[in-house]
């Protein structure tokens, strides 16, 4: 129950939050006053919760529509995860008697803080939006020469052959956050299994969440500092 | 806990950076390594005339960069964006660094080549409009020539520097990458220095400079080959990712491309013409044009091996 909900309080959150920070941050855009320190930013985390995801793809579909990609293009992909143990067993086997692990993980930009492709970008189309922290593109600017395709660690960026530049996730900014919207994967997953939120409000839903659970981030050895958090399906016991 | 959860798929399909950019890197490594090479000889010689090596060593750096930059607009996802990373500037990025390097360097190839071809252009009576252009310059040839000397080791350094931010592969991102490519860069931009002042321009196949950049091609072919071994031996003793992408060279046909074309051809071709031949086939003209075309294959193998295997073998 707590779960199901939890979407919702979230939403109603966040588009409490929009408001009153936009209230706080439009004069503050007028005045002289030096940029705010990075505590008053937000930082938005996602969080994936492989215990919840199935499968079903359906954060996709959503996602293709939301950004009016090319037809079955999307920003996120899912990978299907062989079990741990018995992979043979596994093989063949319909998903009504299946006891194989069914594991999914997210594939999309991590929104790494310190991101390789916002560094290598020789236009600066690939940058940093400065309200909201998140790293998304200016496609006026992108010339199409790949180098954030290439520089980023979880290939996780592509060209969009309709507009023949470079895309990446960035939690919908441009077309879900400006209309005070969560991301279009977060809203359409029936499951619960993407959290989204300001993990520099204390009060948030993903802030409360990542103190009790524990979450992983993708390689983080790159020194990348990813934006996404994973929980992963734990063996008991382990 | 990191490290329990990671996925393998991504969504560029395919590598990023195909062959258009290896030949630009090889390109902008001939252009650079024969410009600085002639510039060096002529300021370490005191020479005050144009030799045929630094006429040729001119025409070849123009003519390649310009080519490098037609591969490098034509690998562009829509080369019609091309003004936008000569509009658009983020100093930190390399590439953008090498874009206001290649806008000083290019223009400066056409000096040189003003200046270095200056007795052809008078001959023809077409390019007379050239000749007042020229007078006004030759003031400024001193500063110019120093100038396009440090650009053209940039550029060569700058091909490196570019392709070794790319964490994400170990074979690129290795901090001798740049020196490699100056030290290869230099050895088949002067043999394509080399033969087109033979063929093209008359030089004396056992003249002064020649015999000075003979001299010269062992200990920068022997740099090569230990930056080479560097980059080898710190995959094979390196972390897991190093590792596995040591299997490039042993495994593939990226592997056959390094031993026969970078090794064999680029590294054991000039050895044994000039080691292992008879004293008077190896001061043939044969045998000059042989390892001069081996030099320069070696290294566009080298570029292919590093860019393929590199993107090929990711962590």
């Amino acid at each position: 129950m707590e779960d199901a909900v939890s979407e919702n309080r979230e939403r109603r959150r966040f588009l409490k939050c929009l408001g009153a920070s936009s209230l706080i941050i439009a004069p503050l855009g007028c005045s002289s006053v030096k940029e705010e320190s990075d505590s008053n930013k937000p930082h938005y985390v996602m969080v994936f919760d492989q215990n919840k995801c199935t499968g079903c793809g359906e954060c996709k579909d959503s996602c293709n529509v939301a950004n009016n990609l090319p037809d079955g293009k999307s920003r996120v992909l899912l990978e299907q995860l062989s079990g741990d143990s018995n992979d043979a067993q596994c093989l063949d086997k319909g998903t009504e008697d299946n006891l194989c692990d069914r594991k999914y993980v997210r594939v999309s930009c991590q929104q790494c803080q310190n991101a390789p492709c916002v560094t290598v970008c020789p236009t600066g189309a690939a940058h940093r939006d400065k309200k909201t922290g998140i790293v998304t593109m200016d496609a006026s600017k992108c010339a199409g020469c790949k180098y954030c395709i290439a520089a980023c660690p979880y290939d996780a960026r592509f060209i969009n052959n309709e507009t023949d530049v470079a895309d990446n996730c960035d939690f919908c900014l441009n077309s879900k956050l400006v209309k005070g919207e969560l991301p279009a994967c977060v809203t359409q997953c029936r499951y619960d299994a993407l959290i989204f939120g300001d993990m520099n409000d204390p009060t948030s839903y993903v802030s409360k969440l990542l103190k009790v659970k524990d979450a992983v981030r993708i390689k983080p050895g790159f020194g990348t500092q990813p934006s996404l958090r994973y929980i992963p399906i734990v063996k008991v016991g382990v | 806990m990191d490290g329990t959860m990671d996925f393998t798929i991504g969504l560029s399909n395919g590598i990023a950076w195909p062959w258009p950019i290896a030949v630009y890197l090889f390109f902008a490594g001939i252009s650079g390594g024969a410009l600085a090479t002639a510039i060096f000889i002529r300021f370490y010689k005191k020479q005050t005339t144009n030799t045929p090596l630094y006429k040729a060593a001119a025409l070849i750096s123009f003519v390649t960069i310009s080519l490098g930059m037609l591969c490098l607009v034509l690998d562009l996802t829509n080369p019609l964006f091309f003004w936008r990373i000569l509009v658009f500037y983020n100093l930190n990025s390399v590439m953008s660094i090498g874009v206001i390097a290649l806008t000083a360097y290019i223009p400066l190839t056409v000096v040189i080549c003003l200046y270095a071809l200056e007795e052809e252009i008078r001959s023809i009576p077409a390019l007379s409009m050239l000749v007042p252009i020229i007078d006004k310059l030759r003031s400024v040839r001193q500063p110019a020539e120093t100038a396009v000397f440090v650009l053209a080791l940039a550029v060569c350094a700058y091909t490196g520097f570019l392709i070794s931010a790319l964490i994400r592969f170990p074979i690129i991102n290795t901090s001798v990458l740049p020196a490699l490519f100056i030290a290869s860069g230099i050895s088949a931009g002067a043999a394509a220095a080399k033969m087109l002042a033979v063929s093209l321009f008359k030089a004396d196949r056992h003249g002064h400079d020649m015999k000075l950049l003979h001299g010269a091609e062992w200990p920068i072919m022997f740099a090569e080959i230990m930056f080479i071994f560097m980059i080898i031996m710190s995959l094979m003793t390196g972390n897991a990712g190093a590792q596995s992408a040591f299997e490039a060279f042993h495994t593939g046909s990226w592997a056959a491309v390094f031993w026969l074309g970078v090794v064999g051809l680029g590294f054991g071709g000039p050895l044994l013409l000039n080691f292992a031949t008879s004293k008077a086939f190896r001061h043939s003209a044969n045998a000059f044009y042989a390892a001069g075309i081996c030099a320069v294959s070696g290294m566009m193998c080298l570029r292919l091996f590093i860019l393929y295997a590199g993107q090929n073998f990711a962590i």
